[in-house]
Formats: structure tokens, sequence, C-alpha cells
């Protein structure tokens, strides 16, 4: 069966948390003094009921049984009963005989005080036994009912003696011995004369002896029993009042004052009981006590900072629960699930205010009061509320085992472990004995976990293999990484007009087809614009998680700006989730800088892990100054790809690998770079078709089609998670974003961009095309003039000059000629190109010329020159 | 030496001193020796019996992994029989086919004072429903407690709707607590369903030359795996346990199987009888509890059989299996010769534990069996002439036809004889008494008092028995080892089981606690001097 499951049984009980009546009969028999117990039934009641308590007692334990056959069930158990009362008398010559009825009995509808005042009649001599029968069907209640109503049976049964003495009535819920005989000690300690009913202080945790007594020699006694009509107060140990409560018996019978106390048990309830105790005997409160209550209080404040852990989960008898939930209040342990099989609706208004109040002081939402349960409901309960301590009886077991929680024993049965007898919950001294018993399970747990719990929390799941929740939640709702399971929108900001290598499938007149959609020509804003832009789109679409900075060049090519842009937003928005991508050629220089400037997603285009294959896709790399070509300009490019995406990975950055399908180039190789960017820990990759783009090397490479890019994918499945375009995506989120004119004009209209913008310049731009900024300064023949007016950038004239540059060597003795470009230019307020010489660009800035380097349509570099004016 | 039964039963009224004297004999003393078992316990005595719902929910069914049991009726007995046997299993998967265990688990209709007034039938239903819907067993048994019974609730009909519902296999076990005198008439309960609703259901044949099913091994402590793995050691195939760590879907199985091992005889005996009927299966009786009877029982499956590869791998695996304890056997028996035991378990581990303490040269002065027949004490043969009581009569006896597919003859009858001539008993079982030394006590349905009064009278150094007298047994200041439970501990059978055995009782003997037993300021011995063996032998 799974372990689980939240399952609704409701007819069929599933592993019980409670006994039946019989069994708690025969316990409170074994507090009184020569008495053996009889069940009327099947012998199976009695064996199993014996072999229960023998192993939870380690002591003999003797209930004999009237072993109805299946003819009793015809004729009646009358026969029988009266010969195992003979038999019994016999053999063990006791003075009280508990006779309690069983199920089968009790279907039969045997009249056990009839057939016992038969018995008296037919055996004269053994009137002098007190048998007293209790009706105790299996079906009745549980072990708990059973033992209150043999309690009442006894005290309507025995002939009373009303005389007035001046002894005080104690009668307790089933308590182990050890702990029963701390209450008779704490009574004589007050010099209080009590009547305890039942004694189980001795007969159930026997002394090694010289001989074998077959009757246990301690319990009360009938004539003690007797006066208790007589007594000057009833005192009555339980947490809970019973319409059944054998005090308000004697309080209604015989006007004997009744009085209800807690469990003594934590530190309110044994105040409670001290007190009371003072108060009947007229006598100071001894110094011992008071110590050992000091001592109890030390041990609180010591140990506050583990139990502040506890989340605990208590059941058993109503009492139990009840006294346990106080002492785990008291002690900032939270008790989540409250449970007993015994059905008591009460328990929970008693209770409920405590836990109440704890749950608002630890912001804690769930917990839960039942009665009437099963194990099954109560390890439901454990693991879904996340409960860290078990505190019960070893039938708890089943859940410490299961759900590795560690299980405090103590109520009845305790049947893995030794001791059950023995021990202590009450008073200053039992309650401490409890209390660390509970915080060194919590510590126990603690000591063996906390290594693994901590380096898997917080560095683990943090840095390097798993996600940590923040990330992870991110990831759920970024629309780049988890297409159509998320909602969120993104906004895509071009702010990075530059771009450092050159792709062959590539023409710098469109977008960046390593992230962008080729076709759309996208405005290059300022830092500024963007922000504005974010701003104004935010507020119109509640759902914008994700800002990327995508193009439209190399986002680390334009870092400045791609930094300032995102500055900006996190100033103004904690939550947002920044993602970026790049060709990743600047990767290990920035990668430290975007973790702190707090991006969490980074998609890297990697179309090659062997340089040779790379040096096929790539025409060359601007890296450092210089210009790279071939084997050399792959190499450089993938040692930085690679070594970038460790160290983001490693910072728990969420990293994705776009790979573009160039068929007979990489196409055979993309597995291998699946697998590679695998091994580095990058989250998902995303194989994306080629697209021919006129003028581009590969204008003529055979473009591979969706159906050949998803069996690519597929066979890459196996090897990590994989990104599946989705339309709905694409027409939805990205593409209103994208296409959002009105949002656009929106901000020139505002004004809100920098006042500069309306002055007026003019430049001279480097360009071959006459689309891009492509051309370096001392290869072009000729400058195309814009000018920049009122916000709207205007195509005036192509000037041509003889190409000033013939190598580096040659630079110097051109002197002539740069004067003779200068004043080609004297008109311009700065000069646009792709690249040039520092030396040169020294120059020019000398002469009062601004040069602006850029990679960009000519609008945009021509913008971007204003902004840096 | 009646003078020793005398002592014990002395105290007895006339009337309960005529009905124990014929329970308990001296082994030797009668021509032949006559035990009465199975008749009611004395009400009042405080037997160690269980009930009828303990032999069949707790002892034949309860180890059956994969099937739920719902205990219907009021909540004590399902919770009584909660883990409380120490059989172990676990859940093995198959060829992808997983296999349930529930044995961790606790099934109960929990019924309350309505359910009796009223009839329980309906809660029953309900309650299988919801294992239906959140279990999904494949096999649901019903066991009736008590009331069931006495308010007339037709668990089988409820089963039968199960069966037709679910298209499960459902199975009620009308084995309320008052039948028949002690869990024995439960065993036969739990026999007669298994033979009617699973043997012969299953059709996943044997695969190795030689397959033999386990009948009446409870895995206590995890015997049943030793057996099994001395078994497939020969190379022998073990196609189901009865019921030890077994499942419902090996059961069904059961009458492919070559032939029946019996290890307890008392409890599973109806089954071996009954395949021997329906499908020809023949039964022997092994017993894998000591060392000599393993070598014995290894060695008479390899007879049956009679291959010589087989037979000569048996006798290599004996080599081995001796070889690997020998040092420590040789140990422990110089250790604990001439000790002396008592034994009172169950319907057949008191003899075969007998044959374990004789290895170690340990004697036994008195064995009693908890809820056996006469047969298991003397023999098989005294069947016809036990005369049924009406305790016995209540308990259906089931008679089966040959199965006219499956029924197929393994040896002819010139085998056997052959067999027989070897001293290999087929179908049989010789019973108890026969391996007793004369002079040794039989006691039937011990009782808590003569428990007391054995040990004073007897005083053995250790005392076998079960959790109920252990502590009456520890407090007279005698050792004494649960053989139900094992104490923790196992597995006691095979070879590597004897070992461990002998451990225990070296442990328990030796344990320092006994030699403080007196306080140094008391004068006079806490214990008296103890009877020397002979002087009673």
């Amino acid at each position: 069966m799974t372990k689980s499951k939240i399952e609704p049984f409701v007819n069929l009980n599933v592993n019980p948390c409670k006994m039946c009546m019989p069994m708690g009969a025969v316990t409170a028999f074994y507090g009184i003094k020569e008495c053996i117990s009889m069940l009327h039934g099947s012998q199976g009641c009695s064996t199993y009921i014996r072999r229960h308590m023998a192993t939870h007692y380690n002591e003999p334990v003797d209930i004999a049984s009237s072993s109805l056959t299946e003819q009793g069930t015809v004729y009646g158990g009358e026969k029988n009963l009266i010969n195992g009362l003979k038999n019994l008398i016999e053999l063990y010559h006791p003075k009280v005989i508990g006779v309690a009825t069983t199920c089968l009995a009790e279907t039969i509808g045997e009249d056990v005080t009839r057939i016992i005042e038969k018995f008296y009649r037919e055996n004269k001599e053994y009137q002098g036994i007190t048998i007293i029968p209790v009706n105790s069907p299996g079906y009745g209640g549980t072990q708990y009912e059973g033992y209150f109503g043999a309690l009442r049976t006894i005290l309507e049964f025995v002939p009373m003696n009303c005389e007035k003495n001046n002894k005080v009535n104690v009668i307790t819920s089933i308590l182990s011995p050890k702990d029963t005989r701390f209450l008779k000690r704490m009574f004589q300690s007050f010099g209080i004369d009590i009547i305890l009913l039942p004694d189980l202080s001795s007969n159930l945790d026997g002394v090694f002896k010289k001989t074998y007594d077959r009757l246990p020699s301690g319990g009360t006694s009938i004539e003690e029993i007797k006066d208790m009509a007589g007594a000057k107060l009833t005192l009555e140990f339980m947490n809970l009042e019973l319409e059944s409560s054998p005090g308000k018996y004697l309080e209604e019978q015989f006007g004997v004052p009744y009085r209800r106390l807690n469990l003594p048990i934590g530190l309110r309830d044994t105040d409670a009981f001290i007190k009371t105790l003072s108060q009947i005997s007229g006598n100071e409160i001894p110094g011992e006590i008071v110590e050992e209550r000091g001592r109890y209080l030390d041990a609180m404040i010591d140990s506050h900072k583990y139990n502040a852990e506890g989340r605990a989960v208590i059941f058993g008898e109503p009492d139990f629960v009840c006294s346990t939930v106080r002492l785990c209040v008291e002690n900032g342990i939270i008790p989540l699930v409250s449970a007993t099989g015994t059905t008591k609706k009460q328990m929970k208004e008693l209770i409920e205010q405590e836990i109440k109040e704890v749950y608002e002081r630890f912001f804690i939402k769930d917990y839960e009061i039942i009665d009437d349960v099963d194990f099954k409901k109560i390890e439901n309960l454990t693991e879904k509320l996340d409960a860290n301590i078990l505190i019960g009886n070893s039938d708890g077991r089943r859940i410490e085992e299961n759900l590795q929680i560690p299980l405090v024993r103590r109520g009845f049965p305790i049947h893995d472990r030794v001791g059950g007898q023995r021990l202590i919950m009450l008073g200053y001294e039992g309650s401490l004995s409890y209390l660390d018993d509970i915080t060194n399970a919590i510590c126990s747990k603690k000591e063996t976990t906390f290594r693994d719990t901590i380096y898997q929390t917080y560095f683990e799941n943090a840095h390097i293999n798993n996600l940590n929740i923040e990330i992870e939640e991110k990831t759920k709702k970024h629309p780049c990484f988890n297409g159509c399971a998320s909602n969120s929108a993104r906004i895509h900001l071009p702010v990075a007009p530059r771009c450092n290598i050159q792709c062959n499938y590539c023409v710098r007149k469109f977008d960046c087809p390593n992230e962008s959609r080729p076709g759309v020509t996208t405005k290059v804003l300022t830092p500024e614009e963007a922000f504005e832009k974010y701003k104004i789109v935010k507020s119109k679409i509640d759902n914008l998680n994700v800002v990327g900075i995508a193009g439209p060049g190399d986002a680390l090519a334009n870092f400045e700006e791609t930094k300032e842009t995102l500055k900006l937003i996190r100033d103004y928005d904690k939550n947002i989730t920044f993602c970026l991508s790049t060709n990743g050629l600047m990767l290990p220089k920035y990668a430290n800088e975007l973790c702190d400037l707090g991006v969490s997603h980074v998609t890297v285009t990697i179309n090659a892990v062997d340089v040779k294959i790379g040096a096929k896709i790539y025409q060359y790399v601007h890296y450092n100054g210089l210009k790279f070509e071939g084997e050399s300009a792959a190499a450089i490019l993938l040692a930085n790809q690679l070594s970038g995406l460790r160290i983001l990975v490693g910072r728990g950055v969420i990293c994705k690998v776009n790979i573009v399908t160039l068929k007979g180039i990489n196409d055979k190789h993309i597995p291998d770079i699946v697998k590679k960017v695998k091994d580095i820990g990058c989250y998902i990759t995303n194989i994306m078709p080629f697209i021919k783009v006129k003028g581009s090397k590969f204008e003529n490479l055979e473009p591979v089609s969706n159906k050949e890019v998803n069996i690519i994918r597929k066979e890459c499945a196996d090897i990590m998670k994989q990104m599946y375009h989705c339309v709905q995506c694409r027409a939805d989120a990205i593409g209103t974003l994208d296409q959002d004119k009105s949002i656009e004009f929106e901000i020139d209209k505002k004004n809100n961009i920098k006042q500069d913008l309306t002055e007026t310049y003019r430049f001279a731009v480097a360009s071959k095309s006459g689309v891009l900024v492509d051309q370096h300064f001392g290869q072009t023949l000729e400058f195309h003039i814009y000018d920049y007016k009122d916000g709207r950038v205007i195509y005036k004239e192509i000037r041509e000059i003889n190409n000033y540059c013939h190598g580096e060597e040659v630079c110097e003795e051109y002197e002539d000629k740069l004067e003779k470009l200068l004043h080609i230019m004297k008109d311009c307020n700065g000069i646009i190109a792709m690249r040039i010489g520092e030396n040169l660009k020294n120059r020019l800035h000398d002469r009062g010329m601004k040069v602006i380097v850029t990679y960009d349509r000519i609008e945009e570099a021509v913008k971007y020159a204003v902004q840096s004016m | 030496m009646s003078v020793i039964r005398e002592e014990v039963l002395d105290k007895y009224s006339a009337k309960v001193y005529k009905n124990r004297k014929e329970h308990v004999i001296t082994v030797g003393e009668g021509n032949p020796d006559v035990v009465s078992a199975n008749t009611r316990a004395i009400p009042g005595i405080i037997t160690q019996r269980g009930c009828c719902f303990a032999g069949c929910k707790g002892v034949v069914l309860g180890p059956i992994k994969d099937a739920v049991i719902i205990v219907h009726g009021p909540i004590g007995c399902a919770f009584y029989t909660w883990g409380t046997r120490r059989h172990k299993a676990i859940a093995d998967e198959r060829k992808g086919e997983k296999a349930d265990s529930y044995l961790e688990y606790c099934f109960s209709t929990d019924m309350q004072e309505a359910d009796i007034v009223f009839g329980g039938e309906k809660k029953l239903k309900k309650a299988i429903i919801e294992a239906m819907d959140i279990i999904k067993p494949k096999a649901i048994f019903i066991c009736s407690t008590c009331p069931v019974g006495l308010i007339g609730d037709d668990i089988h009909a409820v089963a039968k709707w199960a069966e037709e519902e679910y298209g499960i296999k459902c199975i009620g076990f009308s084995c309320e607590g008052y039948k028949g005198v002690s869990q024995s008439a439960g065993h036969h309960i739990a026999n007669n369903q298994l033979i009617r609703h699973i043997i012969g259901t299953g059709d996943k044949e044997p695969v190795s030359k030689y397959s033999v099913n386990i009948l009446g091994e409870y895995n206590i402590g995890g015997d049943g795996w030793e057996v099994e793995k001395l078994l497939k050691r020969c190379g022998i195939e073990v196609i189901s346990i009865f019921t030890g760590g077994s499942s419902y879907r090996d059961i069904k199985n059961a009458h492919l199987a070559d032939l029946n091992l019996v290890q307890c005889h008392r409890s599973i005996n109806y089954v071996a009888d009954m395949m021997y009927d329906k499908y020809g299966t023949d039964w022997l009786k092994i017993n894998f509890i000591g060392i000599e009877s393993c070598k014995e029982s290894l060695r008479a499956i390899g007879e049956y059989f009679g291959d010589i590869e087989l037979k000569a791998r048996i006798e290599e695996v004996i080599a081995d299996e001796i070889g690997n304890i020998f040092e420590e056997l040789t140990y422990l028996k110089s250790k604990l010769k001439g000790k002396t035991a008592a034994l009172y378990v169950g319907g057949s581990r008191s003899h075969h534990y007998q044959l374990l303490l004789k290895d170690f040269g340990i004697r036994t002065v008195l064995a009693g069996y908890e809820f056996a027949h006469r047969d298991d004490y003397e023999g098989r043969t005294v069947i016809p002439e036990i005369k049924p009581d009406a305790d016995t009569k209540n308990i259906e006896s089931i008679t089966v036809e040959p199965d006219p597919k499956f029924y197929k003859v393994f040896l002819s009858e010139e085998q056997k004889n052959i067999l027989k001539e070897k001293g290999i008993l087929l179908n049989d079982y010789p019973g108890m008494i026969q391996d007793m030394d004369e002079g040794a006590i039989i006691c039937d349905d011990l009782n808590h008092f003569e428990t007391e009064e054995f040990l004073k009278v007897l005083k053995p150094d250790i005392f076998f028995s079960g959790i109920k007298d252990k502590f009456v047994i520890q407090k007279s200041g005698f050792l004494s080892r649960q053989l139900h439970s094992y104490d923790y501990s196992g597995p006691y059978a095979g070879f590597t089981g004897s070992v461990i055995f002998g451990n225990d009782l070296l442990m328990g003997l030796s344990t320092p606690a006994w030699s403080y037993i007196h306080a140094p300021w008391k004068s006079n011995p806490c214990l008296e001097a103890r009877l020397e063996v002979e002087e009673y032998a």
C-alpha cells in the first residue's frame, strides 16, 4: 500500500489507535489487593490481553477465562462461569475477583450478576470473597471507558462504610506503576492519608524475591474501598470530565466533596497539584519540592532552543493527549496533531485554545485535534503537516519507521522497548524526564541529519545541482524556459546593439538569430528609455515577470548598457526575473557581475563544442581588441562559453543553451553539445532550426525541417530537458509584447526621453550597406551623413573619401590625411564606426571630434551617439 | 515417576484432578502411552490456550502478505493480532509485478453497539469498498470474531458479492473465537478454505526438475528463509510456503509442486491430507529444527526423488553447512551438555525442539502442547481411535475428490515400499512420544498453575514457552526462552539457526544477573538445590 496518500477510510479501521473495554477493566482490577480478574467469554480474550500486558509490564499477568465454547453460546455460560470461579478460588485463593464480560457474553445476553448470586448461594464457603461483575463489551468503547467503568462499578458494588474519616480519596486515569508510586509519595510528604483507587504502584512492577507469589501483594484493599464513602474529599486526576466519573458517584451518593485536577504533568498542572496538597494539608511546600520546581524551570529554559523546533504528533488516551499537549505548549513545542482513538469530542474543547495561541505565535496554519481516529489517519496527517516528532505508545513505531520520525514512548502499550512500567511523567521530576526525552529525540534527529540538511538546503540546492526554491519558482514562471506552462509575460529590452562575433548564418542587418525571430527590426533603446518602457508595460500587464536583454546584438558586447538597464529596473522591482542571452564570448569576464545584478537565467548559444566544427560556423570573433578567425576564433569562443557557464551554474543561475541546427555542419554533433552542457549543469537546451538569411554566408545552406529538428530534440531529450517551441506562447505573451508599437509610441509622446534629444546633431557614419554601422573607420570609402533633429534621425548624404588606413605601420605618415578627413566632416558632431584604432580615436578626440564605436543599425547608432554626447 | 504427576495435581479438586490426570503422563508407563488432548480447557484454571480466531487469523492466514485481512468485529481482536507474531515477510517484486505486503497493517470493521444490534454486513461491505478504492489488493480475507456468528452476519455472502463486484479473490473465514477448544479449530477452518478457494487456481508451472511446498512453516524470526535457502542450495524449487513470508499468488500454484514437506503437522495437516486426496501430492513429515533433523529431512527428500545427482548435491550441501558451524557447535555442546529443559509450545514445536536440544546434549524432562490432538503425541495411527466430540463435530470436515485435471501419481506402490524399508514414512507422522526418553513427563494443555508446580518439582535449567508464562518462570529463578517469538532472535531453523539457538541458550544461562539473585545480606540461599536429572530419570 502506498504509504502517504490521504485516504478517507471511514468504515475500515486501519491500524487501530485503541484497545477494547475488557483491557481497561482488567487493568483497573490489577490495582485491587489480592484480586484476580476473569473474563467471561472465549479464552482468546484473556490470552490476548495477558500477552499484551505481559509484554508491556514484563510481569506475570494472570487473567482467567470462563473458556466459553460453542455449546456455551447456545445454552448460556452459567456453568462455565460458576466452575471457573470455583477453580480459580481453589487454585489461586484470591480475596477479590473481577468478572468482566466480553463481546461474546454481552451478545448472548449473560446476566453475570445473577450468576454470581447463584454461585454464592451454592458455595456458601466462598461468601467472603468479593466477586465484582463489570459490563465491558468490546464494542462498547475502548480501554479508557473499560477502566473508568470498572472503577465506578467497584464503588457501586462494594458495600460502603459511610462513617466519616480523615482520608482523601485519590482516583487516577491509567498511570505507570512508577508514576503511581510518585503520587503516593507526594501525598505522604504532605502528611495526607489517602485511599488510592486503583493502586497500580507495585502489582505490575514487581520485585525479584526469594519466592514467587502467585497473587501480587499490592493494591487497594476492599476495606479501604469501603472507607471511601466516609472520606473528607475525593481528588480525581483526569483532564476530561466524565459522566461516569467514580468521584462524582461518591459525591452524589455519599456527599464526599469532589475535586477534579488535571494530571500533574508540566509546570502549570504540577503547580496546581502541589498547591492543592498544601491547601488540603495546611502544610508548607517542602523546600525539596520547591527545588525540584526550580530545576524543571531551569531545564525548560535550557532546552527551549531545541524545543522550538518541535512539531509534535501526540496520540493515545484522552487524558494522556491533553496533558502532553499542555506540556508541549508550555515548552514551545507545537502540537500539530492531537489524536485519540477513543470517541471523546470534549477533548477538542479542552486543548484547542492552548494550541491556537501557539499557532498564532508561530504563524502556523494547520493543526488537527481528532478523536475516534486510527493510525492510518494519524500517519497521513503526520506527513501532510510535516511533523518531526511523535509522542505516544509503541504502536506509533510503524509511523516512526515509515516516515523516519522519532517516537517518544509513553503510555500503554510499550512493546518494542523495556521499561514501559517505569516511564514517568508526573510531577516536576517526571515532567522533566518526559521533556528531556522529547527534547533529546528532537536533538538526536537533528544530530544525525543536520550536516546533510544544512549542506543540501543552503549549499547544494542553492548553488550546484539542485535549484533553490526561489529560482525554481522563477524558472516555472519563465516563458523562455517553460513555454506553455507559464502564464507570465516577458519583455525583451533592446539595449544591446553591438555584436562581437560574426556567425555565418547572420546578417547584422537583422536581429540576432541566436535569440530573437529574424525579420523584426527592433528599435534600440537607451537604458533610461528601456526603463521607461518597462514601467509602462508593467503598468499595463500584471503578469510581466521577466525582463530579458537579448539584442539586437549581444548583451555582453554592450555590457555597460545592459548593466545600467538591469540596475534601474532592479531598484524599481525587487521580484522581477532577469534573463539575458549572449554568445558567451564575454561571459567569463562578466558572469559574476551578472549574478550580483540578480540575473537568474542566462541563455548561451553554442553551435559546436568541437573547434573544427566551430571554425566552419564562425567567421571571426573580436576579443580583447583583436580579431580572430578560423579555429582560433572558435577555440576562444568555446573556451569562454564553457567556463562562463560553469561560473553561472556554480552560482545557481539557470542556464539554457541554444543550438542552431546547421545541416551537414553540426547536425550530427548536436548530442555532443547537449552532453557537454548537461555535464556542466545547464538546465535545458533549445535546439533551433536554421533559417536562411539572404546575404549571409550560409544563404545557400539547405535548411532543416521542423521534423528533423524534432528528431534531434527527442534524441537529446534522453540526455537532458529539451525546449519545444510553443506557438501559443509566442502568439500570446511574447508576441504581444514585442509588437506593441503603441507602448513605444507612448514613450515618445510622453516626452519621457532626455531633453538633449531635442537638440540637433550631425554624424558621419562608416557604413558599407547603408543600413548598418558595419565598417572600420580606416577602411571605409564613404561616410553616410545623418542628422538628428527633434528626436528623429534623418539621412542627408554620402561623402566619398579615399580610404584612410593601409595598415598600422603606415598610419603615422598620413597625418595630412587625417586633416583631410576632418575637413570633410567639419560640420559633424561625431563619427560613428564599427571599429577604430585606439591611437586614431584619441587623436580625433583631441581635435574635438566625438568617436562612437558601435555595431548597429544606423538609426539606433545615431540615437545612441546623441545619448553619449 | 507418577509421583511427580501426583505432586503437581494434588491440589486440584476431585473433578479437576480426574480431568487433568488424563492429560499428564510419564513416558513409558502406559502400554501404549495415551495422552488425552484437544478437549475443553478447564474454566478459571488460567489456560495458556488461545481461541479459534487466533488459530485462523493469527496463525495460518496472518503471514499471507498480499491479502488484506479484514477482521470483522469489535476492535480488540484486530488490535491484539496486529504485529504480535514475528512472522516476517518481504514485499518482493518479480518481473515488474508489484507484490504488496500488508503485514504491517491491521484492518478492522471496528463494530460498535449499533452494528451488533442491527447487523454489521453493511459496514463490512462498505469497508471492502474502501479497501478496493484505496488499497486495491488481489485478495481479501474476512475473519469473523465472536459476536459476528452470534448476530448472524453472512460474511460468505459478502465475500461472494466482493468477488463478483471486483473480480478479486475474497474469502470468508467463520473463525469465531468460541469455536472448538483452542487455536486448533481455527487452523482447520483456515485449511478448509485454502483448499476450497485458493490451492489449484494458479497456473504457474515449476521451472525446476524438483519442486516442493513447505507446509506449516511460518517464518518466525526468518526460519522460513533459512529453510528455503537450504532447499534452493540443493536445487529444489519451493513453489509456496504455508504460510510464512508467503503470498496468495504463490499458494494458488501449490498443486503444481511435486511434493509437500510438512513442518508443523498440527496447523496444516488438513491441507497436506486433502492435497494428497485431490492432487495425489505425497507429503513428507520433515523437521528443519535441529542438526540431525535437518540432515535426515534433506536426505529423505533426496530419497523421495531418487535422483543420484540430487542426492549427491544434498550431501555436498550438508557437508558444507556442517563445516561452517562445526567449531562453534563443538564449543556450545561442551557448555550445554547435561542441562535439562521443559518445553510447552504449540502443536509441533515441543517435538521439534527436543531434537535440537538433543544435538546439544540437553535432555527434555517435560514437554507439552498447547492445542495438539492425540496424533501429535501418539502418531497418526491413533486417528481412527479418536472419537469425535461435540466440539470437534462443530468444525466442518471436508472431503475432496481427485481433481480430473491435476491429479497425478508420483510414486508407485512399489517405490513407496522401498522408501518405507529405508525408514521414510510418506503421508504419516509418528508423533512426539516416540522421540522422548522414558520417564520424561508429557503435559497437555499445561496451565499457569501447573507451570509453577512443575518448576518447583522438576527444576529444569531452561523452560521454553511463551510470553504469558515467561515472567512467572523468571521470577521463579529459571531461564525462560520464548519459542513462539524467539525473544527477538532467530532464525533457529537449519544448520545456521542451530548455532544461533545454542548461543542464545548459553547467553541466557550464563547471564551475570543469575549470580546476584542471592543478596549478600541474606544468610539462607535463595534457590534450593536443584534435583539432579538422574534422580528421576
